[in-house]
């Protein structure tokens, strides 16, 4: 699968994203809000400074779960709209590579990018909060970065299918928009308002598949599930998850949501571009 | 050898490509040409087997290909599409080195070829800071990136200037010299074309209206041949004599008259203009070229 065609495409997509300084701007600004929130996170309680390392990780969830889905979401938006619009995508089609090398090439290249301005983003923090508080966290910081950038790696999926369901940048940004409101917002309103309709009857075991239903809800219990006592600060203090819901589960749900919108992108690309 | 066989191709209820026969030669240089919208560009993907044919036979080899079988073939192709702006943040070279990786090639030719299509000063140049008429080179060079054996350029001199098409079509015939390479040359622009070609494939409406050399298309169609008079103030006279020996289509116009001379009529014609020769102060006569051939086809 990692044959020179998905790697020649992967290095351009990053060497693209670093020369337009994409991964350095997002890198940055990242790091400056996760070390405003994990500074001032406990302001509303009256205290200023860096907390405990669980305590921030509660709080730069809540940052994670709007600003990651939205930045992956109009990373990959257009990547098929933009190849059509230069021209290069028949220059792809006429090459000897499969459409899944190219999607996979264009995939790895925009997650490596990711990845870094991630890795500094939440890195820089994850530094200054080990200085402060040891290294007894950082198993939990290291999995919160990786439950982070799964989620982007999801988000970015869903945009591929989006730049192959719509050609015209106006209905991308649309429709982008839309999924991360749905997705960040809309959906566990949606939730809240069932339990609320349903007065609570609809038990745990429907309300956790609900929330697989949603890779920020999966997301959220990943990291509520590694730092356990805290899950007030993710909202979920009133359910008690079933006992398959952990880890390993949410991780291989995860994994599902990443990989079902890139294999439904290979079906309508080949349908939209190669029929 | 490429050979279609009926080929057709619908998108919903519009039929782009009508029942379309052809053969292409090994080695050859076969102009495709018609308007836009002729069904060129499809025809064009369907011979890169990006698109498939609603219905119709594409055979390379007398064999029909199978996924694999194309990708193995694209190796050997190389494409020039029509209009690319490709990545203003990529240098030439970078943009070189992907579509070598991509296609198989070697990215070490980078420079090499793009000093062969004229872009060995701005190798190492973002793309973005390029004219149109560099980034049409930069096209050239990643479609030989692959070395090909067969060439599909779809509408190559866009963006070139006078100047920058004759070079651009030098190092296609250079190539062609070194190396038997068969190219598809896709163009509305057909006086560009005609003397490079060995044979036309002229397209309207979806539809293959004519096929051969352009020999074979001159005679077949029965043109007629095309005559141009410098006259001195006889020349309604003399444009008299022309329609009466069998001339069509006269125009006389400051004193110069043109018209079409059927082929069988020609040595009645010209035996009636020497007895009017003190009036003509200079004639020529010229095969029709391509574009008129073009037309001349319904």
């Amino acid at each position: 699968m990692f044959t020179d065609a998905v790697r020649a495409i992967a290095r351009k997509e990053l060497s693209d994203k670093l020369k337009s300084r994409w991964v350095i701007v997002i890198g940055t600004g990242f790091a400056a809000f996760t070390l405003v929130i994990s500074y001032f996170g406990g302001a509303t309680s009256g205290v200023a400074g860096f907390r405990e390392m669980d305590a921030t990780i509660a709080s730069l969830t809540s940052l994670v779960t709007y600003f990651i889905p939205i930045l992956a979401l109009t990373l990959g938006g257009g990547i098929i709209a933009d190849e059509h619009d230069r021209g290069t995508l028949d220059i792809f089609l006429a090459a000897p590579i499969t459409p899944a090398e190219f999607i996979a090439g264009k995939f790895l290249g925009l997650a490596l990018a990711l990845s870094i301005a991630l890795a500094a983003g939440l890195g820089v923090s994850g530094i200054v909060l080990m200085i402060h508080s040891g290294m007894k966290a950082v198993l939990s910081y290291g999995l919160f970065m990786l439950n982070s950038a799964m989620l982007g790696f999801i988000f970015l999926s869903v945009s591929f299918l989006v730049s192959v369901l719509f050609r015209e940048r106006a209905k991308v940004i649309a429709f982008t928009v839309f999924l991360w409101l749905f997705f960040s917002v809309l959906y566990d309103l949606g939730l809240i308002g069932l339990l609320i309709v349903t007065k609570g009857s609809i038990g745990n075991g429907v309300f956790s598949a609900f929330l697989t239903l949603n890779p920020v809800d999966v997301y959220r219990v990943l990291n509520f599930l590694s730092i356990g006592e805290l899950k007030v600060f993710l909202g979920l203090v009133s359910v008690e998850l079933p006992v398959y819901m952990k880890a390993p589960a949410l991780w291989a749900v995860s994994l599902a949501w990443m990989l079902l919108p890139l294999v439904l992108s290979y079906r309508f690309f080949k349908k939209r571009y190669l029929a | 050898m490429i050979e279609l066989i009926d080929i057709t191709k619908k998108f919903g209820e519009i039929l782009a490509v009508d029942s379309v026969s052809l053969k292409i030669r090994e080695g050859e240089m076969l102009g495709l040409v018609g308007p836009n919208g002729s069904g060129k560009s499809t025809l064009l993907r369907m011979l890169l087997g990006i698109s498939r044919p609603t219905s119709g036979r594409l055979l390379v080899k007398n064999e029909q290909l199978t996924e694999r079988g194309w990708k193995e073939l694209r190796r050997s192709i190389g494409y020039m599409p029509e209009r690319v702006s490709f990545y203003d943040n990529l240098t030439g070279r970078e943009t070189y080195s992907l579509f070598a990786r991509v296609k198989g090639g070697d990215p070490r030719s980078a420079t090499e070829i793009l000093k062969k299509v004229g872009l060995e000063n701005a190798a190492d140049r973002k793309v973005g800071g390029y004219s149109k008429g560099m980034r049409q080179r930069l096209n050239l060079a990643q479609a030989l990136s692959n070395d090909p054996t067969l060439l599909v350029l779809d509408e190559p001199s866009s963006g070139l200037d006078p100047v920058g098409t004759r070079e651009f079509y030098g190092i296609i015939d250079d190539i062609r010299t070194r190396k038997k390479l068969t190219v598809i040359l896709s163009s509305h622009i057909l006086a560009e074309i005609e003397d490079r070609i060995d044979r036309v494939a002229v397209m309207k409406n979806g539809s293959l209206k004519a096929m051969g050399s352009l020999e074979e298309l001159y005679t077949s169609l029965n043109l007629p041949l095309k005559i141009t008079l410098s006259v001195n103030g006889t020349g309604a006279a003399i444009a008299e004599v022309l329609r009466t020996a069998g001339a069509v289509d006269v125009v006389y116009k400051n004193d110069r008259i043109d018209a079409d001379i059927p082929r069988m009529d020609k040595i009645k014609i010209l035996s009636a203009l020497m007895e009017r020769k003190e009036g003509v102060k200079d004639l020529s006569i010229r095969e029709p070229n391509l574009e008129e051939v073009f037309f001349g086809v319904h």
